[in-house]
């Protein structure tokens, strides 16, 4: 297994430009959508399966330092999750694990039963009516098995998508982290760059200046697979309630005869 | 923020008839194992009616599909932690018990019975699946409400159930056959589904407490209380009850239950994906 890659998105960098959202729709040539105006600068409202880097604008009161209104910024993308609730859905094994860590929906293989659609904690992945099949950023596939980053990170002028082995992007962004608090951003966090935390961590993990539920991202998210086995238990016990019942009925010789 | 999986019309019926399939099929297998030579028409009737139902069953699924032709990718996988994998797995193999379960309910010879009570014992741990993995299905999703409903597979099994012997209980009926003795135990069977599936559907509520809201509260609430509460399970539990005797008014109630089991599974699925 190779090293693991990573993104790690400094949203404290980020100015919004989109050139993000830009360069993956030309590299993964996503084509044209209609406009989705959500009432601010953000668009679309969430991912599609035609927009796989997404640029929130999330206006917060009293945000800044001083109090002033914040317009927080952050370039959203998939998780690439150590856990992905995606991976684990797929019933025909057309959503892998690359070497790198990061995880691929195989274009060829994916039947469009669109469970992974719903099995994802984060809302990323997306079903394509043109192909039938589920789409969602491939973490360049392409480009990172010919020593190129992700088109995202090659295209953002201030750096805040950054590409690289995910120990090293760690390290950085924890060191980052300190600089912000120090500059008054009380509220600066990591968020997926723990590997011990949820989902395993994340392979595109962010810095945020707010608490994730101000980017409308989960606070703990978890597998959703995590509850097969107490739903099935459950299930088990009522085949057991039902069929007893069902038994007793048939053994017991027609209570009081055919009309009972 | 989380993405509807478009689970539409095709699927709310599949749901439905692998729910009746499933229940047929281990209600027609327990009267054969443990009713008596009476019974043969409720043991007819339940194989009958999961043959087709679960064979319609596996072209809905395949329908559904983005790219249908590509349904045999399922079988190049089993994650025994996923209830789409062993869903995919299972239907087919339910489908072949199906099969052999009919092909030898219509035979006479003692032998074929002897074989079919022993296939029926093995296909009806299948048909118990088939009737309640949907709702685990749904409920190892992220999907808000799916997500919180620990009880959904209890729930759409004890609809199963239900359902399945409302649709015997019609069959019956439909060929003169409820003047029988299984006519009775198929009642008290179902009287006995009913009221399970009644507290599974309180307990779900309960439980679920505010996230409970998609099914308690808005568009489909009306539809939640009145259509699978009132009209699926209550009125046809009195009814039943009460005119014991009528034939027709226990088909009536049948056709109840049944339109109950079509509207639980409506409102599961689409309350979430408006």
């Amino acid at each position: 297994m190779a090293r693991t890659l990573a993104m790690f998105t400094d949203t404290s960098l980020c100015i919004g430009c989109r050139a993000c959202q830009v360069a993956c729709k030309q590299w993964n040539e996503l084509g044209l959508e209609v406009p989705e105006w959500t009432g601010g600068y953000q668009n679309h409202a969430h991912f599609t399966d035609k927009t796989f880097r997404l640029v929130r604008f999330v206006e917060e009161p009293a945000g800044k330092p001083n109090g002033d209104l914040a317009w927080l910024l952050m370039s959203d993308v998939c998780k690439h999750c150590a856990q992905a609730g995606c991976l684990e859905a797929c019933p025909t094994g057309a959503i892998y694990r690359t070497e790198y860590g990061t995880v691929n929906i195989n274009q060829d293989v994916c039947n469009g039963c669109r469970y992974c659609v719903s099995s994802c904690p984060f809302g990323v992945v997306a079903f394509n009516e043109e192909t039938g099949t589920a789409k969602k950023c491939t973490f360049c596939n392409d480009r990172i098995h010919n020593g190129l980053g992700p088109a995202c990170a090659k295209a953002c002028p201030t750096d805040s998508i950054q590409f690289g082995f995910r120990d090293e992007l760690v390290k950085k962004a924890a060191k980052r982290v300190e600089t912000l608090k120090g500059m008054g951003f009380k509220d600066a966090q990591l968020y997926g760059a723990d590997s011990g935390g949820f989902l395993g961590g994340l392979n595109a993990f962010f810095l945020l200046l707010a608490k994730p539920s101000t980017y409308n991202l989960p606070a703990d998210p978890k597998l959703p697979q995590r509850n097969v086995v107490v739903d099935s238990l459950l299930s088990i016990g009522s085949a057991l309630a039902v069929g007893l019942g069902v038994l007793l009925a048939f053994r017991t010789r027609g209570k009081g005869g055919p009309d009972a | 923020m989380l993405k509807s999986p478009h689970w539409e019309m095709m699927i709310v019926w599949y749901f439905f008839f692998g729910g009746i399939a499933g229940g047929a099929y281990f209600t027609a297998a327990i009267a054969d194992v443990f009713g008596t030579a009476r019974d043969r028409a409720v043991v007819r009737a339940g194989y009958l009616l999961a043959l087709p139902l679960v064979a319609a069953c596996g072209l809905l699924l395949i329908a559904d599909l983005g790219v249908p032709s590509r349904f045999l990718n399922m079988l190049s996988t089993f994650k025994f932690w996923d209830p789409m994998s062993i869903g995919a797995w299972a239907v087919g193999v339910f489908g072949m018990f199906s099969f052999v379960s009919a092909v030898l309910s219509l035979s006479p010879s003692e032998t074929a019975a002897r074989v079919r009570r022993r296939v029926g014992l093995v296909g009806m741990l299948f048909g118990f699946f088939l009737a309640s993995y949907t709702g685990v299905l749904l409920s190892s999703s992220a999907m808000p409400f799916w997500s919180d409903a620990r009880l959904m597979g209890a729930l759409f099994l004890a609809s199963g159930a239900s359902t399945g012997i409302a649709a015997i209980t019609l069959a019956l009926f439909a060929t003169g056959h409820a003047a029988g003795e299984g006519w009775g135990k198929l009642k008290h069977a179902d009287h006995y589904s009913i009221v399970v599936e009644l507290v599974l559907v309180l307990a779900l509520v309960v439980l679920l407490g505010a996230a409970a809201k998609p099914l308690t509260a808005g568009p489909y609430a009306a539809l939640f209380w009145g259509g699978l509460v009132g009209v699926g399970l209550v009125v046809p539990l009195v009814l039943d009850l009460v005119a014991s005797r009528a034939r027709t008014v226990g088909a009536l109630a049948a056709v109840l239950v049944l339109i109950g089991g079509f509207v639980l599974r409506y409102v599961v699925l689409m309350s979430v994906q408006a």
